[in-house]
């Protein structure tokens, strides 16, 4: 696997400066992505999807094992070849980024692998060579806190440590836009709650855009202000969490009543149920029962 | 003495956490138990403290300004608004029991418990010593 890192340069970059602004005043978007497609041997992965970040949001991305969540994250940074469409970090071609553009991007792959011969110290010594800002107090800080070990052989440190080390690395020159598959996926839970008060952190202090694919539901509810969920190659949905639970239903009943509400309002559907939004509950015929959705039905009925 | 201010939020439920927030805080006040003067943890702090975005946060408390129960102040943590200094009448608080307890009769119709019962396992759990633990 490959990993998004700039050459050496001179010219320091400033955080949410004029870089940030396009032609016409707006703010670029951090990530814009449209028709992307993709897939291995033959068998379609990403299908025409089409995406937004816009700066400052922190998007939990959301998806059943082999739907493509980590495919679309290696897209997203130009590590990966769309077969068609676009995709485009700070209003740059993700593939042709400048390394101003390149040190402002965070990430944090699923395994990385390498780099196992390293020591924790060395790597981040390395690393730092590339990078025009590099924030060696909160590296020092972190290491202490999630005590990883400097002179241990990055091969030979639990996943967890690695982990650690992968956050730490991908937060240390302050990115504008976080990528982060599975982040903690190795970590136990207060380890977990650690590492989300640092992204909330870095969301109040730099206004970071943030995008992380997570199975663990509550850690996504927490942190996540938005919800995307990929589903038949494409992103399904996208919206505010909070909006969604409070608007969206389980609706379930008879088939010939559920065939009978009206089609805008309905998410998803299988046999017998419905997930609904923009409907109340007292407008639902009699014999339909409903629920307020869970984010759990929620990636039920939209993975 | 004031009870001190603190928020615990629920993941997992259909409940968001910004109106779990809203809900403990408008409980409280309505017991009393959070008065009027009383300053709320900032944006920042229950952000970091909790672990949850602080649009959500700030979310909650814009909502309970408007409500009229927190009060704004310029380069000040916020308070709780003035006129909520003692606890409301019974009558009042006992309302914001009627959600839970509305979805909790309309459970035990679907699972075809006779009122009686129901009340009797409400009553234990009511004067159970640790409230909600059931016995």
């Amino acid at each position: 696997m490959n990993t998004a890192f700039p050459t050496p340069t001179s010219t320091p970059t400033r955080g949410s400066g004029l870089g940030l602004l396009a032609q016409h005043g707006e703010p670029a978007a951090s990530v814009d992505i449209d028709g992307l497609t993709l897939g291995y041997r033959g068998r379609p992965v990403l299908q025409g999807l089409d995406w937004r970040l816009q700066p400052g949001q922190v998007v939990g991305l959301l998806g059943r094992n082999g739907a493509g969540k980590t495919t679309l994250l290696e897209a997203l940074l130009g590590l990966r070849d769309p077969q068609a469409g676009r995709v485009q970090l700070f209003g740059q071609p993700a593939a042709r980024l400048d390394d101003a553009a390149r040190a402002r991007i965070g990430y944090v792959p699923q395994a990385s692998g390498l780099f196992e011969e390293l020591r924790a110290g060395e790597l981040l010594a390395y690393f730092r060579s590339f990078y025009p800002r590099w924030n060696e107090a909160k590296v020092q800080a972190l290491l202490q806190r999630w005590a990883v070990p400097l002179d241990v052989e990055i091969g030979r440190l639990s996943g967890g440590q690695q982990q650690r080390l992968a956050i730490i690395r991908a937060l240390a020159h302050e990115p504008d836009l976080l990528v982060l598959d599975e982040p903690v996926a190795s970590l136990d839970p207060l380890a977990r709650r650690d590492f989300l008060r640092e992204l909330v952190e870095q969301v109040l202090d730099r206004g970071t855009t943030v995008v992380f694919s997570t199975h663990i539901l509550s850690d996504l509810e927490r942190v996540a202000f938005n919800v995307a969920f990929l589903q038949g190659g494409r992103i399904a949905l996208q919206a505010p969490l909070d909006e969604l639970l409070a608007e969206a239903l389980v609706a379930s009943g008879p088939e010939p009543l559920l065939q009978g509400l009206p089609a805008a309002a309905v998410l998803a559907r299988s046999s017998g149920r419905r997930l609904l939004r923009g409907v109340a509950e007292s407008q639902l015929p009699a014999g339909v029962v409903a629920q307020r959705a869970s984010l759990e039905d929620l990636f039920e009925a939209l993975t | 003495m004031d009870t001190p201010i603190q928020f615990q939020i629920h993941t997992g439920s259909a409940e968001p956490i910004y109106r779990q927030l809203m809900d403990q805080l408008r409980r409280r006040v309505a017991a009393g138990q959070w008065t009027a003067g009383q300053e709320l943890p900032s944006v920042r702090e229950l952000a970091l403290e909790l672990a949850v975005h602080p649009m959500t946060i700030s979310k909650a408390y814009s909502l309970l300004e408007a409500e009229g129960l927190l009060e704004r102040r310029r380069g000040l943590p916020m308070v709780i608004a003035a006129g909520h200094a003692r606890p409301a009448a019974t009558r009042e608080r006992i309302e914001h029991l009627r959600p839970t307890l509305a979805r909790a009769a309309a459970e035990a119709h679907e699972l075809g418990i006779p009122p009686e019962r129901a009340l009797e396992l409400f009553e234990r759990l009511l004067r159970s010593p640790e409230p909600g633990a059931p016995r």
